[in-house]
Parts: C-alpha cells; structure tokens; sequence
C-alpha cells in the first residue's frame, strides 16, 4: 500500500510534517510528561536526602519530556519520505473502537449480569471488529467458548465469578 | 557434589506428582497457544498469567516457565509449517525450515528443532545450576548504590541489544518506570498518579498492563491487517525422523547454536531472539555451502532452534540471582514471583531453595516433556493451525478479558487493560517497541527503593555513585554502549544486523 494516499488528504506540509511517526511518537512522550508534571504539581518533592513523594516521578516526566523533544527533531530532520504512515494507519478505526468496546462492556458486566451475559455481550461486539464472522459462526463460537470458559475458571480454577445474573 | 545436591533437592520438588501435572499443563498450553499464529510470547504468557496465581507459588512459577519453553516450541512448529513465525525469534526458522517443508522434509525439520532444543535445554539448565550460586554472592555483596547502577546498566543494555530507535526505547523505559509508580508510594505513604480512583492505590498491576499493551493491543494490530492467507504446507506428516545426512549436519549446528545462545541469553537484552538472529547469521558465515541457505540448510534450522532455546533458559540466570529482568517475559516472571510476595534477588536461592532448585529441575523436565509433546502429538497441532484467526482472536480477546478480571476480582482492572490495549497498538503503529516498557515498569519502584537508600548511605550525595568502584564500573560500562550506538559507523553495522 503505497503512501502517498493517507498523506495526500492532508491538507498542508506542516500537518504532513506532523503525521510522521516520529514526531508524532515524540509528541505522545512530551504529552505524557507535560501530563505527569502537572498531575504531580503538588506532591511533596523533599530533598535529595529524604526524597518526597514527587522526586522521582517529576524528575522522570522531565526525562521523558527531554527524550519526547529529542525524538521529534529526529522526526522533523527525517527526510521526506522515509518512513511515512500509510494509509492503513488510519483505516484502523474499526478494530480499535470494538475490540476496546466490547472489553469494556464485559469488565463492566460481568459482575452485575454474571460470565454467561458478559461472554456473548464481549462476542457480539468483538465479532464486529473483523468483518469476516457471520451472525451463526459467531453465537457458535460463543456457545463454545462460554462452555470452555466455565470449565477452565470455574470448574477447573474454582474461582468465584458470577455465572448468572444475580437479581 | 554441592551441584548434585542441590539438584536431587530440586528434583524431589519437581518431581511430585502435582508439580509433573503443573509442568505438563504449563507446556501443553505454552504450545498451544505457542502455535497459533499471531500471537507472541509475550502476549501468552501475559494472558496466562492469571492462571498460575491461584496455584502455591512453587507450582505457578513452574507451570509459568512451562508456558514459557512451551510457547518458544510451539512458535517454531508454525514458523516451519505456515511460515508464519509465531514469535520474533522463530522468524529465522521460517527461512530454512519452511523451504525444508516445502521439499517434503517437514518431519525432519520438525524433528531436528526439537531435539536441538533439547539438547540445547540440557545444557542451559546445567549452566543455570552451575553459575547461579556463584552469581547469587557476588548478588550478596552488593549495597543500593551498586543495585541503582546495575539496573541502569541492565536497561540501558536491554536497548542497545534490541532493534529500533533506541532513543524511543530509553523514552519507552521512562514511560514504564512512570507507570511503575503508579500507587501508594512504600516510603512516604502518599499516592500517585491515581487519579483518585480507589483501584489504583495499589499499583497497576502487571497482569493488567501486560495483557492490555501485549493480548490486546496485538489483536488490534492484527485484525487492522490484511487477513493473511495461511498456506500449510504439509497436510499429513510422515518420516518423522531425520536421515543421516541430517543428523551430521545437524549436529555441530546444535552444538553452535547452543554456545552462542547460552552466552547471549545471559546478556540484559538477549534472550531467544537475539540468540536466533546471530546463530543463523553464524551458520550462515561458517558453512562451506552458504548458497544452500534459504533453500532448506538444516543448519538454518539447527543452529537459531538450538540458540533461542539455550538463550530462552539462561535468561533466568540474571533474573534468579540479581532480580534483573533482562527481557520483556523476565520481567513478567518477576511481575508473577512478587504477586506470590516473593521477592526475586540473591537471597532466593538460600531462602526458598526447593523453590530455586525445584524451578531448575522443572526446566530439564519440562524441555523432555516437550520433546514428546511435540513429535508424536504434532498432528495435533497441524490441525490447530487450521483454525481460522476470526475465531481465534475472539477466544483470545475473552481470555485477556477473563484473564485480568480474575487477578484481583476488580472490573476496573479490565477497563484499564482495555484502555492500555488503545495504547498498544498507538506505540506499534508508531514503532516504539512496548517491551522495555515492561521493563522499566517492573524495575521502577526498585530504582525508587535502591535510589532512595543510596542517598540515605551517602547523605544525599549522588557522588557516591561514582565513589564505589563497582557501581563506577557499571555505569561506565551503560555509558559506554550508549557512544557505541551514538557512534555512526557501528549503528550502520547494528542496523545491518538486524536486518540479516
């Protein structure tokens, strides 16, 4: 898949500048760190002697914050064309909103309506994901896996996870 | 005789009939999930994690390393049947052992990775009981300045000996230091990074970050590619075993490939892959028909399976006696040894010697039981490789979600994986390298601990770093690698070598 596509809908060269993955990478590692200074504006830093509860991480969100610079330089003086995104960088939407949906709809489930619900609630979103399952594959991958599922945690491990709804 | 007695103390905790079962299972499921393709090890073991905690932690820890030698197998079998590496460091196996299936001979290949990795598991696991005593004191000797300085050291090397950037790297490991101190902090009592939110006073756990970063951010990854077509060479396996002409060839090959990998396992950043990469490169140099290699050599088989297997084992070494994770699956060893609430460092062999010697003797036990796993079951595992991945990752994506809910029973924790699995795949796409990461977020509270207790020696004076003579010396030496990677001539031949 050649490059040109994603980069092409980009409106300007300061925008194509910024989609690489370098700089990009760079941003992410300063945000962090921009993040973390903030987040640690009040814990107690003491002294080199009796370090408080902020020393290390504030000086490790500045590290973090120098490295994040280092890395978009790097990016920018990059030459043009070296390792641009592709396009299948942005086309990822699909996988990435219901495989995390579909985790996030079973960790929130799974105590109040038990293993059996919360299974087929993280299939039936998961299944989205790829478009490949028909709807019959997928109740039948998930009777399969419900049935597997029970006898490895619950039969097997002992562990005590709801299995139906508690009402 | 110490050697020999330390062995039949660890072969009397390994060979009870619980722990066999423990071994067994670990490297039964440590295959299974080995062999199906687009999955790492990383990712297996992490999504297996869970189930070793519920276990006394002699067994977890065996069934662990089970997983672990058996999801390095089991990555082969894919690499030289769907030349599909099921993990980085079988991907050199596919050159060879994927032409040798193609000319029919998969059986033989199959074979001599297996038996190479035995022979090359005998010998790695005599290191490991030879030289993890002698290590463990000189573990002993050592105080917080010197501790601060040989993790520095570990990490700074973990980078250098990995491929990509490795300013992104060290940034990685910061990152993962952070979120290492994510929680109550042991010291002053004060928490955070917690956003308020109760679940997070305790940590992030391992379990948590490992499945979200590694399962999860790699489904992602792999459902945003094109569905890849498996063409499985070899329907039926027949002639298991190898011809002579194989074994001849074979034979120096393993015993290579073992040498070099014992010794590259033990470096901070070696381990299985590297020990692949450089054996085959090795192979390839020293054979009198290097034009045969990418055309089925048995040497290219021999050779990286044997290395990948002697370096997966004496990656222990470091870990055991210093408590020092010198790749990613380490560190998730020492993420699984502390929620046991044991603390992995020198003192574990002379506190919890079953444990240790127990460990070392599975190991032996476990790369036989792989062996017979793997032969005569292999039909077993060719029909698993037809399985398509729309399924798979579906079981996969359930197992992770299971897998981090049981760890402390809390929903919040498959949130956060979820959240960490966006993550993930953000650094993969951006091509930063997640595993020193896991590094840098097992050893962040210890760097905290072992700084701290370094400025209370010295009264807040960093000088004492470079006062102590060994401490000194391992900080010159981490100085040292980062102007040899700076250094323009070796990072054109570094990047040479991983491109080989």
């Amino acid at each position: 898949m050649s490059l040109g596509e994603g980069q092409s809908n980009l409106p300007n060269p300061f925008w194509r500048m910024l989609a690489r993955r370098d700089v990009l990478a760079g941003l992410l590692f300063i945000g962090v760190a921009t993040l973390g200074l903030w987040l640690s504006r009040d814990y107690p830093i003491g002294t080199a002697l009796r370090m408080g509860t902020g020393y290390v991480p504030r000086l490790l969100c500045w590290i973090l914050l120098g490295l994040g610079a280092v890395v978009v330089v790097q990016g920018l003086r990059e030459a043009q064309d070296v390792r641009p995104l592709s396009s299948a960088d942005f086309s990822a939407l699909r996988p990435l909103v219901f495989v995390t949906a579909s985790l996030v709809i079973f960790g929130l489930s799974i105590e109040r309506l038990g293993l059996v619900i919360s299974i087929l609630l993280l299939i039936g979103v998961g299944a989205v994901a790829a478009r490949a399952l028909r709807p019959l594959e997928t109740l039948a991958a998930a009777l399969v896996l419900i049935v597997l599922s029970w006898g490895i945690f619950i039969l097997g491990l002992g562990l005590t996870i709801p299995v139906w709804p508690e009402w | 005789m110490e050697l020999l007695h330390n062995l039949a103390v660890g072969f009397g905790v390994a060979l009870t009939p619980a722990n066999l079962f423990f071994a067994l299972t670990g490297a039964l499921i440590g295959t299974l999930i080995g062999v199906l393709p687009g999955i790492g090890p990383i990712a297996t073991i992490a999504m297996l994690l869970p189930l070793t905690f519920h276990l006394e932690p002699t067994s977890g820890l065996i069934m662990l390393a089970g997983i672990f030698y058996g999801a390095q197998y089991g990555g082969s079998t894919t690499a030289i049947l769907v030349n599909l590496p099921g993990e980085t460091s079988s991907v050199v196996t596919c050159i060879d052992g994927h032409q040798m299936a193609r000319q029919g001979r998969a059986g033989a290949a199959l074979a001599v990775a297996a038996l190479g990795s035995f022979f090359a598991g005998c010998i790695s696991t005599t290191l490991i009981a030879t030289f993890a005593p002698p290590l463990a004191k000189v573990g002993q000797s050592f105080g917080a300045p010197e501790y601060f300085s040989l993790m520095v050291l570990g990490l700074i090397a973990a980078v250098v000996l990995a491929h990509g950037s490795v300013i992104k790297a060290i940034a990685m490991i910061v990152l993962g230091l952070l979120f290492g101190l994510v929680g109550t902090d042991g010291n002053t009592g004060g928490t955070r990074f917690t956003f308020g939110i109760t679940e997070l006073t305790d940590g992030i756990d391992i379990a948590t970050l490992a499945i979200g970063i590694f399962g999860i951010g790699e489904i992602i990854t792999n459902l945003t590619q094109p569905q890849e077509t498996r063409g499985l060479v070899a329907k039926k396996i027949t002639r298991l075993w190898p011809t002579g002409e194989d074994f001849r060839r074979a034979w120096p090959a393993v015993l290579r490939g073992t040498a070099l990998g014992s010794v590259l396992g033990v470096l901070p950043g070696g381990g299985a892959t590297l020990s692949a990469f450089a054996a085959y490169a090795l192979e390839k140099r020293s054979s009198k028909h290097p034009e045969q290699f990418g055309h089925g050599a048995v040497e290219g088989v021999a050779g990286p399976e044997s290395a990948n297997n002697a370096g997966a084992q004496t990656s222990f070494i470091p870990m055991l006696t210093l408590g020092i994770p010198g790749n990613a699956v380490m560190a998730l060893m020492i993420g699984a040894f502390t929620i046991h609430g044991i603390q992995p460092g020198p003192q574990i062999m002379s506190e919890r010697p079953g444990m240790f010697w127990g460990m070392v003797a599975s190991m032996w036990i476990g790369n036989l039981m792989l062996v017979i796993i793997n032969l005569p079951l292999i039909g077993m595992w060719v029909q698993l490789l037809k399985v398509p991945y729309r399924f798979l990752y579906l079981a996969i994506l359930l197992f992770c979600g299971i897998g981090v809910y049981t760890v402390s029973n809390s929903a919040a924790a498959v949130l956060l994986a979820a959240l960490f699995g966006v993550l993930g795949y953000v650094f993969t796409r951006l091509e930063c390298e997640p595993a020193p990461m896991i590094l840098g977020f097992v050893l962040g509270p210890l760097m905290e601990e072992n700084l701290r207790r370094a400025m209370r020696i010295s009264s807040g004076d960093p000088a004492i770093f470079v006062e102590r003579p060994i401490s000194l010396g391992l900080l010159i030496a981490a100085l040292a690698l980062c102007v040899l990677v700076a250094l323009p001539a070796i990072r054109s031949k570094r990047e040479e070598a991983f491109q080989e």
